[in-house]
């Protein structure tokens, strides 16, 4: 402890506000997850499937979600959430907040989380797919039994990139009002010249990532049996 | 075996447009299959042969034609119909097709999720399946553990999985060694006995055609050019291709491509003439080389010679150098057409065969 009072002397007296921090970044990325991981899946899924040659071929609905999908990836996401607070006032009641900042966070990630599980499935092998549709399945099948099941290697690797940029963006709507770690280390250690919380607040979402991609290496590796 | 038709497809049509451009792969083509064949179709890539059988599951819709099996019209069917009318049509491809993410037991089960059996009674006709196929020991196995004729074998208990009558081979032999091939035809040969699976078997190669299948079909550039019983096909090719197939399937080619290097040293002339004979079933068995030494006087001094039992049918080819009279020689070469023996006479220095 000895060492922590020395080089992190504002910090060690702000424990609450750490754990509280902690939290709410947990908080923001998991709902987040939740929320985007079913909205950018169903959008990836949807364009694997609607692309040209895709098991349910739909040039409009592809080329829609394909737009969409564009569109909000071009948009740098500090100006995603002033753009949006009038539709995060509609949704939330508040522009402010931990909860009012998930919903800049889903736009700005679901799209992204689309793009690579539209990545990861299209590494599912086409003949596998005329396989399974020369035994009889059908559209949910296939989606289900096989593009999700053979891609779940890859799409678990997709979901810890996604899931890491997702921490830095929930770092960076807690600097503009969003509270969790990224609000502590900008406007309490930056602002505040308390440099060693902005440091310690570093240090926790370094092992936070960690944690994840070491947990989601694992998880892949024991799914994945193309080796 | 009955002569009912199970796959019939009609003036069957398929074009591509890809990029302004505009891709004939299957022209004006009808073919009927019979319960119970094995019906070979060959081609060089490019020929059409995947797209062809493509349109028999309906995985390709043809642009013009008709397709039926088993007395349904699959271009009729609605999505879920279809579906049904997918299961009693197996398919199994050059590159497996297997999922990887799954275990052996589990890829032969796949077909049967979502059926109507019960968990047990899909783990039992996994198990049969297997059986079948001789993998059982390599049920809880994933696929990349596998050599590429167990792969194989697994992606035909999958495609066996829901009892169909047809099973359609896309180049399944292709990217296998040839003991391995071997293996595998023999299985597709017991499959077609035993349970009395039709078969349509896709190649380039006319070795495999040789093994198993009693009809054939040659397709070149869209279009079957040439087809019939094994036998007939084999003994009297008529298109050019299809000759190239089947020499290069019983290796005349490479014989006679090495006595033309030799040609100088035979010493052809007027008294010996360098001839090919081929003869199909019984004529085989006559001991044509004494009768004709005896008859005509004539010597011939066997150069190559090969026997292909097809179907059942002995068919043979010899390269031989015949020695005597011009007139005697003529006169054995009258006997050998009277015989039912094909007799051509090879000339290395001739542009065409050299």
């Amino acid at each position: 402890m000895n060492f922590i009072a020395k080089y992190f002397p504002n910090a060690v007296t702000m424990q609450d506000e750490f754990v509280q921090a902690t939290g709410e970044t947990l908080y923001m990325t998991f709902v987040t997850a939740v929320v985007a991981g079913i909205i950018g899946m169903a959008i990836g899924v949807g364009l694997i499937v609607t692309q040209p040659g895709g098991i349910l071929e739909n040039r409009v609905v592809y080329n829609i979600l394909d737009k969409i999908v564009n569109l909000c990836r071009s948009i740098p996401f500090v100006i995603l959430l002033a753009v949006i607070a009038p539709l995060t006032r509609l949704i939330v009641g508040t522009a402010i907040g931990t909860t009012a900042a998930i919903v800049p966070l889903v736009i700005g990630s679901a799209p992204f989380y689309a793009r690579q599980i539209q990545n990861a499935l299209s590494e599912v092998d086409r003949g596998v797919i005329e396989a399974a549709e020369s035994v009889g399945s059908g559209p949910i099948a296939i989606i289900f039994r096989v593009y999700l099941k053979e891609g779940l290697p890859d799409i678990i690797r997709s979901s810890v990139l996604t899931l890491i940029s997702l921490i830095d963006l929930t770092a960076m709507a807690g600097a503009i009002g969003g509270g969790g770690l990224g609000n502590l280390a900008i406007n309490v250690g930056y602002s505040r010249f308390e440099n060693d919380v902005t440091i310690a607040a570093m240090l926790i979402i370094l092992v936070l990532v960690f944690a994840i991609q070491l947990i989601g290496d694992l998880w892949a590796r024991k799914v994945d049996h193309t080796a | 075996m009955t002569n009912e038709a199970i796959i019939q497809l009609k003036d069957i049509d398929v074009t591509f447009h890809n990029k302004g451009q505009t891709v004939t792969a299957v022209k004006n083509v009808s073919l009927t299959v019979e319960r119970g064949d094995i019906y070979g179709v060959v081609g060089y890539s490019g020929a059409g042969k995947s797209t062809l059988v493509r349109v028999i599951n309906r995985l390709q819709r043809p642009t013009a034609g008709t397709v039926e099996v088993n007395g349904q019209d699959i271009l009729a069917l609605k999505p879920k119909e279809l579906r049904v009318a997918r299961t009693k049509i197996g398919m199994i491809f050059q590159h497996f097709n297997l999922m990887a993410s799954r275990t052996i037991a589990d890829n032969v089960g796949y077909p049967l999720k979502g059926g109507d059996l019960s968990h047990e009674e899909r783990q039992q006709k996994v198990a049969h399946l297997l059986d079948l196929v001789g993998l059982t020991e390599k049920a809880a196995d994933y696929p990349a553990q596998l050599s590429g004729g167990q792969k194989q074998r697994v992606a035909i208990a999958r495609a066996l999985a829901n009892d169909p009558e047809i099973l359609i081979s896309d180049e399944a032999t292709s990217a296998l060694d040839p003991k391995t091939t071997s293996s595998i035809l023999e299985l597709l040969k017991r499959l077609n006995r035993e349970l009395g699976l039709t078969v349509v078997l896709i190649t380039h190669e006319m070795e495999a055609v040789k093994e198993i299948c009693n009809k054939v079909a040659v397709m070149d550039d869209g279009e079957i050019i040439e087809r019939g019983d094994l036998v007939t096909i084999f003994s009297r090719p008529e298109k050019p291709l299809t000759q190239d197939f089947i020499n290069t399937a019983t290796q005349v080619d490479q014989a006679r491509e090495k006595i033309f290097k030799q040609a100088r040293t035979l010493g052809l002339d007027d008294h010996h003439r360098l001839v090919q004979l081929q003869y199909v079933g019984a004529s085989t068995d006559a001991p044509l080389i004494t009768e004709l030494y005896k008859r005509y006087g004539v010597v011939s001094n066997i150069l190559y010679g090969n026997v292909e039992i097809l179907q059942d049918t002995p068919l043979g080819n010899l390269i031989v150098v015949m020695t005597g009279d011009p007139d005697k020689l003529t006169a054995a070469w009258q006997y050998c057409q009277d015989a039912g023996i094909t007799v051509t006479h090879l000339q290395p220095t001739d542009p065409e065969v050299a």
